[in-house]
């Protein structure tokens, strides 16, 4: 591939159906390096089963994904997150019997890959960066809290505080603010804005919100039935006639 | 001292002092009691921190306390030197057998392991050359050094279960022992943090089933005498019990749950042959009223007692 230096993600011909139920019909998609990118479309669009290939928690029908200059299709999902690809689930999945430090803490560790350490008390280890985490996705508070009493909000953020703990170059959010209020959702949408600008964290993000999506994004695709039918600006994409007949309507 | 140490030295120094109260029958059976502490407090890794019900636990047990009975009677090999080659034979069989169960979760892991432990079973009970088939081992003696009478085989005991008993709580609270707990929290999302679950599930498996030898080993010298039934699938089901009885989410709950049953055990069957019934109303009881077992039920009712016996031991459940 010779744009494989630019592109943080380059999907060809992606194929996915569940039976005779075909998700994914033959989906190409580059996301640049340092780009912020949203994936928009109805219910059923087949967002999450985007990401789901990508990350490799279903096989790829057909079809390649290449992260940075490797093609990582249907590689173990660990791997895939080894290799710098991180993601924040829509439905939040988190460890809900550990606190929050403990989460963020187990995530730092398998990062740094000091999860095999069987003579080390596991609290002695990445204090000061389970903290840092916490306080920068603003969980600090929450620390002692177990993780499944936490508010649908504050899940969202451990979610996201799981995904970045893994030191990501490309970070998948799948809806990143449902569940949240106005305030957390610009608090959480901020620090990603912020990730992106300071550090150059490549995020592509689903998101129903179409004040998120059209605040946030520089590049947006619009997945409708299975295939990208459009894709480009915020602004261009706003004035696509197909894509505002399928899915932004008169909302914009 | 920090108070989450409290009750284990409690415990320890109860265990150093009951030999000299006691009759000698209750020495043994607090022999027992340590012994198949260990054995349930090994299960619990695979039950308590990683989620899976293993239901032929006593097929590592079995290899242990055969590995000793054999290298004792057949090669005359010191019993010090069983114990660690005890942990490497079981360590060794649970790296096979354990490499099929953990594709596995849930019933189909349980059924696994039951059957895997099954084929150890028979054929340690088939291969009379070797193992003596169903009439077992015998002459398993303990060593010149701890004597004939049963208190120092019993503090033999106490020591090499101690030891066993704080490298098990050392790998606990260790990243590992967290990443089993994230494993049986959440196994998705463990991956998806760039652990690969089945691989971490393997050794723990295998750290399970060579603490299970270790408790096996010291089985022999104690009963005298080994036999297939130790590998047995309702053997498999004693540890079972007692962590539930005694509460799996609590590192010491095995333990506590290996001294209710086995005292339990000797004081019925002192009186009538039916314990196997009373065994049974027991579990039910404990199921129905303290689901956490009896550490759980302290925990929850007695606030006193949570420093003591909470969440510093508890394995977050």
């Amino acid at each position: 591939m010779d744009d494989t230096g630019k592109f943080v993600l380059q999907i060809e011909g992606l194929k996915k159906s569940f039976g005779k139920y075909k998700v994914l019909t033959d989906v190409s998609y580059s996301l640049p390096k340092g780009e912020i990118a949203a994936i928009i479309g109805p219910n059923g669009a087949g967002k999450t089963t985007f990401f789901n290939l990508i990350t490799g928690y279903h096989h790829v029908d057909g079809g390649t994904v290449h992260f940075l200059d490797r093609n990582i299709t249907n590689w173990p999902r660990h791997r895939i997150a080894r290799a710098g690809v991180s993601r924040a689930f829509q439905v939040s999945n988190i460890y809900p019997r550990l606190t929050t430090y403990e989460n963020v803490r187990q995530a730092i560790l398998a990062q740094k890959k000091r999860t095999l350490n069987i003579f080390t008390p596991a609290h002695r280890l990445a204090r000061k960066n389970t903290l840092d985490l916490l306080e920068l996705t603003g969980l600090l508070s929450h620390g002692d809290t177990l993780a499944g009493i936490l508010s649908q909000g504050d899940k969202k953020k451990l979610e996201l505080a799981l995904a970045l703990a893994g030191k990501p170059e490309l970070l998948l959010l799948d809806e990143p603010t449902a569940g949240m209020s106005s305030e957390e959702t610009h608090e959480t949408m901020e620090l990603v804005k912020r990730l992106n600008r300071e550090i150059g964290l490549s995020i592509l993000f689903t998101e129903h919100d179409i004040s998120v999506i059209f605040g946030y994004a520089r590049k947006l695709s619009v997945l409708y039935q299975g295939m990208v039918i459009a894709e480009g600006t915020p602004e261009g994409v706003r004035k696509n006639e197909e894509a505002q007949r399928c899915y932004l309507g008169e909302e914009v | 001292m920090k108070n989450k140490y409290l009750f284990p030295v409690i415990l320890f120094l109860l265990a150093v002092a009951l030999p000299f109260i006691v009759p000698e029958f209750w020495v043994h059976v607090l022999t027992e009691i340590l012994i198949m502490g260990l054995f349930a407090a090994s299960f619990n890794m695979i039950f308590g921190y990683m989620g899976q019900l293993s239901f032929g636990h006593a097929a590592y047990y079995g290899v242990g306390a055969y590995t000793t009975g054999l290298l004792m009677v057949k090669a005359n090999v010191p019993l010090l030197v069983c114990l660690p080659l005890s942990m490497l034979s079981a360590g060794l069989c649970a790296a096979v057998l354990g490499y099929f169960c953990v594709k596995l979760r849930g019933i189909y892991f349980a059924i696994l392991t039951m059957a895997f432990g099954q084929l150890v079973y028979y054929i340690i009970f088939q291969w009379y050359s070797f193992t003596g088939g169903d009439n077992g081992l015998q002459g398993i003696v303990p060593p010149a050094f701890l004597g004939k009478a049963a208190n120092p085989y019993y503090f033999f005991t106490l020591i090499v279960v101690t030891l066993g008993m704080i490298a098990l709580w050392i790998i606990s609270e260790s990243p590992f022992g967290y990443t089993m707990r994230a494993i049986r929290d959440n196994a998705e999302r463990t991956e998806f943090i760039g652990i690969n679950v089945q691989r971490y599930m393997h050794l723990n498996f295998i750290i399970a089933a060579v603490f299970a030898g270790l408790a096996g080993a010291l089985w022999g010298p104690f009963n005298r005498s080994v036999a297939p039934d130790l590998c047995s699938w309702q053997h498999s089901g004693m540890p079972v019990f007692m962590t539930v009885m005694g509460g799996p989410f609590n590192f010491l709950g095995p333990l506590i749950g290996s001294a209710i049953y086995t005292l339990l055990m000797a004081f019925v069957t002192s009186f009538t042959e039916y314990w196997p019934m009373v065994s049974g109303i027991v579990i039910i009881v404990v199921v129905l009223v303290m689901p956490g077992g009896l550490l759980g039920l302290l925990r929850d009712r007695l606030p006193f007692l949570r420093q003591n016996v909470g969440r510093a031991k508890e394995t977050n459940g």
